[in-house]
């Protein structure tokens, strides 16, 4: 069974492009960051480099758009251009760049930025997801 | 005084770490859900779960990568490290609560860069569980400070 409520591979069109609302990274973040993962740090100014990787998934959750239905998370590509400090502002800007069908499912290959206040990508990359067909329950 | 962390220059190509167990738990999961605000049903819906093909909640790959991250930091002496600067990683099974995953890293490479003061290593980085099944590969590029003669 898969949810009713919900972005799946046939509503996708190839360019369409989501931008977030805004998030300010703060200390909270970052503590609860370091807490979680375990990832060491003396700076507790430093945002660490891959919390803004980890919040690009979530920021999508942010708007009204229904979630994407992703039956499996499969990789990702990722880079870092330069640091991030508590109190810089970034949104996440995605766009589906690549959607191949399969037989039960699809491939959907995304670009992430993440931006911050000044409009600069701070990282970047490409996900790829797959994600579940209409009326298609899966195996 | 010892110096306690690593530079570009001592380390080696082929060098090897495993890092100590780590246990997923739910808690894990719930917390990496709210600091993320992704909350997708395959990490937050234990009932809708029950019938997908992983039968249970399934951790987030985002998370199993932070904390892979993490677990690198207790596996070999701390490397002078300035910065992460790109992965290509690939989730290749799932985490699921209580299970127990490693991290096991190799270092692939090494590349100066137009700056002197820092270098370029590349890991092989391999997460597996406690029945040895890899749930996460991929290669980390970290730029590392070279120590200033």
């Amino acid at each position: 069974m898969i949810p009713a409520h919900g972005t799946y591979f046939e509503d996708i069109d190839v360019g369409d492009e989501a931008l977030t609302p805004a998030m300010t990274l703060t200390e909270a973040h970052a503590a609860l960051y370091r807490g979680l993962t375990g990832e060491v740090g003396g700076d507790p100014g430093a945002i660490p480099d891959l919390l803004p990787l980890c919040l690009s998934t979530g920021l999508g959750w942010r708007f009204a758009r229904p979630p994407l239905v992703v039956l499996a998370f499969m990789g990702l590509d990722w880079t870092i251009h330069r640091p991030l400090r508590v109190g810089d502002t970034v949104h996440s800007r995605a766009r589906a760049a690549v959607k191949r069908s399969m037989r039960d499912a699809g491939v959907v290959i995304q670009t992430h930025d993440i931006v911050d206040q000044h409009g600069d990508v701070a990282q970047g990359g490409r996900f790829t997801f797959l994600v579940a067909k209409r009326g298609t329950a899966p195996a | 005084m010892t110096e306690l962390r690593r530079y570009y220059d001592e380390i080696e190509v082929g060098e090897e770490y495993e890092s100590p167990g780590r246990t997923i738990t739910e808690t894990d999961i719930v917390l990496f859900a709210g600091l993320s605000g992704d909350y997708n049903v395959l990490h937050t819906d234990a009932e809708l779960m029950k019938t997908s093909i992983f039968g249970e909640r399934i951790a987030h790959g985002l998370l199993g990568l932070a904390i892979q991250s993490g677990l690198f930091s207790r596996s070999t002496r701390a490397y002078a490290a300035l910065s992460f600067t790109s992965l290509r990683w690939k989730f290749k099974a799932p985490i699921k609560i209580g299970d127990t995953i490693r991290l096991r890293a190799r270092v692939l490479a090494k590349r100066e860069t137009d700056k002197p003061d820092r270098g370029v290593v590349t890991l092989a980085r391999t997460v597996v569980n406690q029945r040895g099944e890899v749930v996460q590969e991929g290669e980390t590029d970290v730029l590392v400070e070279r120590k200033s003669a």
